[in-house]
């Protein structure tokens, strides 16, 4: 062939090569022989040893995918908590020392990415257990956080000598609005218990299920690898308006801000001050509030316990106890388990869980009570000389040093709040129709609001076994027996909507991860308590009440609202220490929301005047009612007008602007009458003569109360004959 | 009888060593899908592609088997006239890899990008190959001269020094070196001085492991020397050292006669590192057992029986000579691979020829093989 004679030295394979070839061969046939053999060996000497240790490396292979646990969402659909996904760094010794140069390089990457990263910790651990596998070295970072890291270990070819270090996924839960609502939500731990308020009654709900990644043996020994995805929890849609409960929450702060550090030297504004708003229409919570309050994304921190009451290591207020300052916060909370009682009761939701003796806001219900029930008409007339004898004490009226109120009609005695005329009305109805009215309006029962930590009160009513000629005196005006806030309102709801009895509830929707609906909850009418007209004879009184007698104080620019003021002393009957409160509804001739605010002891030296409470309602109410829409029926004085446009607030009249400028002169004409008023420095509307406004100032018990009442705290009756026994 | 049918000018063709070449090529694509898919699909920045590695194994093997084509179609005498070029290239591109084309992956410097990324190594391989087989054929009957024997040893002790040295790939260098020696052996006709190298050369290595074994601190030899004490007792170090090998045995082992099906092994799950690349014969032999493993062995020892068969025939001695390189190449590393992951010796980087994942490596053991159907067709069986 032509190209093989271009070479020169061309030499064939020759037969010795040949020969050598297959020695070579041979050769290699050989060494493969020898490592079948040695594979055969292998398998036949340790296959049953090392099949074993496959098996138990794969073992622990099991890892858990965390579910995500449910959100919590106003009725508008913003977030109050929620859950974010954070990562757990986990150094693993083994890897990170199995190539000499890998320690050293992960940890300067790891000082490059997180700030104040532990090396020294890390190092001394890695070093100390060299053969384990996790070590939580860094918690809860977000992923922005760890991003530049994970670049790092991504790119293998740039940093082959970064090994060891991982990420473990959790969830953390997250309360974008701090303290807002923290009495409702309640806050959640890291194993996904919820403690308090809506985090523990929809404990279950808002719970998923774990996923798991795991290797399991099938038939014959084989290895299979399953991952079975998390479930994640149900979100729920409350009623709470955030709007609405920001509104309720500012002037809680608000007046605390105004009334701390008082008589009582570096206290809150209050012992308590708490706010419920509700749809008298449909049992909806819109609004529940209360200060002192807490940050949920910090539930246990102290500073929150400031210008507290203190409470002892029985649970109990020590009312002789200085309040919790800055000075003797490390004296007093020395002891772990007296400040986990203290910050228990400032967890505590005081609209459900505290109980009180709720004074002239229960006159309403006795009315109701004597005109359901037949026994009275709403045409009698009472005389009041300021006391009334009962059994074998005097019981005074708030107005007893001015010789009573005279004779009055229904609406009268609930406008001026006369408790003589009340003890007249429980005569004329009786102990046991009075009884029977009380359990209809669910004193002493549950409301059964889907809220965890509501008070159990059957042990701090009267029954017909202890219920007395005094017992039932006082009762009628409030005093004797125990409730909680949303007892009250909810009760007063029905009073005033026709008579319907809603079951107070906060969540109106349960949907899924992907929004859709999975359960909806809707509103429940549980009884009458009473018929359409006697709610509407109880509206009448109440709006009354604002508009001449104890409770004018609480309407605000713009709005007729009807409602009743309380002022109720607490034991022991020192007459020193008041709950203050008004209980009303708005609009005032077709009511739409409830609203309650109870001021639990204000830091005043003198407590007995429920405007404490009554100008909380005014405040919230200027700003709630052209909030939720509500047209303003009343005409605005200038100085309203003023007042609204400085709180950003558009007047929403159902009349037509232009009526509202022709009334302009008549405005300022009540503009006139206003400030001869404000010439007197106080901020009581026009009509009131100068020697009524002691009694302005609400109905003030002033007889020593001699009946029996029963003890917050064991249900027991007190006996408060004598004077100055602290219980 | 194929003497009768296979016409002179139309060449000679192997089809059973075509047939045996593609059914490890084929095997080794199953095989580095299997045993890469899992850690691929782990892995963000390969996109969690569980393809990533076949892709490109694919791709290289597609090149590789034109490049077969090519080669073979070009008659082998056309390189002989490169034969020094080659080697002076092949040193050439072992020091760029200190400059900037060079680059590093897995902690150590041995590619260069150039285009595609190669390993000057495996160019280098190729080279001496063709180098030697130039030489032997130069020298003539020189070769059994002192002088000749050790010019044709210690020709590629050069090349060997620095591709052990630059690229510090101590395996390679072996490898090269040996390939040297092989087609040194069948080139000579001697037998006593290979005998007496080869016992003198273990006789050395053993010395080497006593002293490092009963040396109480391992580090004058470097990660080497403690490589040594974990090939002796690798569960002394299971943890570290010996981890790879130790579940290169578990996997081997707890695979049994059968093995546990094509895609079942749970050790290549990150327990074993490199699954797809040095390691994947003892995957080979969790999924298809020790049944698996030897046939693969049988098949390479077929392949090695047609590179003989050819060599044998060849026209000529330097195409003799070609093939026996390609088949010493191929032989060792299969020996020292399948050695390394029983733990016969120990370990080292080298990877089992055609299966391992590795595009420089398929791509150059089929340009040898394009270089050994050339030899083939020129088989002159009227003159034989």
């Amino acid at each position: 062939m032509s190209y093989f004679s271009m070479n020169r030295s061309n030499r064939p394979f020759n037969k010795k090569m040949q020969e050598k070839l297959v020695v070579l061969f041979l050769l290699v046939l050989l060494a493969f022989v020898g490592l079948s053999i040695k594979l055969i060996s292998i398998t036949r000497d340790n296959g049953e040893r090392y099949k074993k240790q496959v098996l138990s490396q794969q073992q622990y292979e099991s890892t858990i995918i965390p579910f995500k646990r449910g959100d919590i969402l106003d009725s508008k659909g913003n977030k109050l908590a929620t859950s974010e996904k954070v990562y757990n760094l986990i150094i693993d010794s083994k890897m990170m020392l199995r190539k000499e140069e890998s320690l050293n390089a992960t940890m300067s990457a790891l000082n490059e990415c997180f700030p104040g990263f532990p090396e020294a910790d890390v190092r001394s651990y890695v070093s100390q257990n060299p053969g384990s596998q996790y070590y939580v070295a860094l918690k809860q970072l977000s992923y922005d956080e760890i991003s530049d890291f994970v670049d790092i270990q991504n790119d293998k070819a740039a940093n082959p000598d970064v090994a060891g270090v991982w990420f473990e996924e959790e969830y953390k839960r997250i309360y974008p609005n701090n303290t807002l609502a923290c009495d409702v939500i309640g806050f959640t731990g890291k194993d996904n218990v919820g403690s308090y308020g809506l985090e523990q009654f929809y404990n279950d709900t808002l719970n998923g299920t774990n996923g798991r990644e795991y290797g399991y043996l099938s038939e014959g020994e084989m290895l299979e690898r399953t991952v079975v995805s998390p479930v994640d929890g149900y979100n729920i849609v409350t009623t709470i308006d955030g709007n609405i409960q920001q509104i309720v929450e500012k002037y809680l702060y608000e007046f605390n801000e105004q009334y701390k550090n008082g008589a009582r030297p570096g206290g809150n504004g209050a012992n308590n001050v708490g706010c419920i708003i509700m749809d008298v229409n449909n049992g909806d919570v819109l609004a529940m509030g209360s200060y002192p309050n807490f940050d949920l994304n910090n539930p246990r921190d102290t500073s929150a316990l400031l210008g507290s009451r203190f409470v002892n290591e029985s649970g109990v207020i020590e009312y002789e106890a200085n309040c919790i300052t800055e000075e003797n916060k490390d004296e007093l909370l020395s002891d772990d388990a007296i400040t986990y009682q203290n910050l228990n009761y400032l967890w505590k939701n005081f609209c459900i869980s505290n109980t009180y003796e709720p004074g002239s806001v229960a006159k309403p219900f006795t009315v109701a009570a004597g005109l359901e029930s037949g026994k009275m008409t709403g045409n009698e007339y009472y005389t009041c000389n300021g006391q009334l004898r009962v059994a074998d004490h005097d019981i005074k009226c708030h107005n007893y040093k001015i010789g009573g109120d005279g004779t009055l009609s229904v609406q009268e005695a609930i406008e001026q709040s006369c408790n003589v005329a009340l003890m007249l009305m429980g005569r004329q109805i009786g102990k046991t129709t009075y009884l029977e009215y009380q359990e209809k309006f669910g004193f002493g029962y549950k409301t059964n609001i889907d809220l965890s930590g509501e008070s159990r009160t059957a042990t701090l009513v009267f029954n017909s076994s202890n219920m007395g000629e005094t017992e039932l005196a006082t009762s009628t005006f409030g005093q004797g027996y125990n409730v909680t806030m949303i007892q009250m309102i909810a009760a007063f709801s029905s009073l005033v909507n026709g008579g319907f009895y809603y079951e107070p509830h906060v969540v109106k929707r349960i949907t899924a991860q992907d929004g859709s609906t999975v359960r909806n909850i809707s509103p429940r009418v549980l009884k009458q308590t009473v018929s359409a007209a006697t709610s509407a004879k109880i509206i009448q009184y109440c709006n009354g009440v604002v508009l001449n007698g104890t409770g004018k104080t609480a309407r605000p620019a713009g709005y007729a609202i009807g409602g009743k003021t309380g002022t109720a002393e607490t034991v022991p009957r020192d007459k020193r220490n008041y709950v203050l409160s008004f209980m009303g509804y708005a609009p005032a001739d077709n009511p739409q929301i409830a609203i309650y605010v109870v001021v639990d002891r204000p830091n005043v030296v003198f407590q007995d005047d429920a405007k404490f409470a009554t100008r909380i309602v005014r405040s919230i109410l200027t700003e709630v009612l052209p909030y939720m829409n509500i047209y303003m029926t009343e005409e605005l004085s200038d100085k309203e007008r003023e007042e609204l446009e400085n709180l950003d607030i558009t007047i929403k009249s159902s009349n037509l602007s232009d009526e509202e400028t022709e009334e302009e002169g008549e405005s300022a004409d009540n503009e006139e009458d206003e400030s001869i008023v404000d010439a007197n420095g106080g901020d009581i509307t026009s009509s009131t003569s100068p020697t009524a406004e002691e009694m302005q100032s609400d109905d003030v018990l002033t007889a020593p109360l001699t009946g029996t009442v029963l003890n917050t705290q064991t249900g027991e009756p007190v006996v408060e004959d004598k004077e100055d026994g602290p219980q | 009888m194929a003497r009768n049918s296979i016409s002179r000018s139309k060449g000679y063709v192997d089809y059973t060593l075509i047939f045996i070449i593609l059914l490890l090529l084929g095997f080794g694509l199953i095989m580095v899908y299997s045993t890469s898919s899992y850690s691929a699909s782990m892995s963000s920045t390969l996109h969690n592609n569980p393809a990533f590695y076949l892709n490109k194994q694919a791709f290289a093997t597609v090149f590789g088997l034109v490049a077969m084509a090519v080669v073979a179609m070009i008659p082998y005498q056309f390189w002989r006239r490169f034969a020094g070029m080659g080697y002076a290239v092949s040193a050439f591109l072992i020091i760029l890899v200190l400059t900037p084309l060079g680059y590093e992956a897995n902690g150590a410097r041995r590619w260069l990008k150039i285009g595609i990324s190669v390993q000057p190594a495996e160019i280098a391989k190729l080279a001496m190959i063709l180098f030697l087989a130039s030489l032997v054929c130069r020298l003539g009957n020189d070769i059994r001269t002192r002088n000749g024997f050790l010019l044709v040893l210690f020709s590629p002790a050069p090349i060997c020094l620095m591709v052990w040295r630059i690229t510090d790939n101590l395996s390679s260098a072996i490898i090269i070196f040996m390939i040297g020696y092989i087609m040194l052996f069948v080139a000579s006709p001697e037998y006593k001085r290979f005998l007496i190298i080869t016992v003198a050369a273990i006789a050395f290595a053993a010395l080497v492991v006593l002293v490092v074994v009963h040396m109480a601190d391992a580090g004058t030899f470097g990660y080497r020397g403690q490589r040594i004490r974990t090939w002796i007792d690798p569960e002394a170090d299971a943890s570290g050292g010996g981890f790879q090998t130790l579940q290169a045995l578990y996997a081997i082992g707890s695979g049994g006669i059968f093995g546990k099906g094509i895609g079942q092994s749970t050790q290549k799950l990150g327990f074993l590192p490199e699954a797809q690349n040095d390691m994947i014969f003892s995957v080979i032999c969790e999924e298809l057992g020790l049944f698996g493993g030897i046939c693969i062995i049988v098949l390479f020892l077929l392949l090695l029986w047609r590179l003989m068969i050819i060599a044998s025939n060849a026209r000529d001695e330097f195409g003799g000579l070609l093939v026996v390189g390609v088949m010493g190449h191929i032989a060792i590393q299969v020996i020292l691979n399948v050695a390394v992951v029983t733990n016969v010796i120990p370990n080292t980087g080298i990877s089992l020829p055609f299966i391992s994942y590795g595009g420089s490596s398929v791509m150059f053991l089929l340009i040898e093989l394009g270089l050994v159907f050339s030899v083939a067709r020129s088989i002159d069986f009227a003159e034989d």
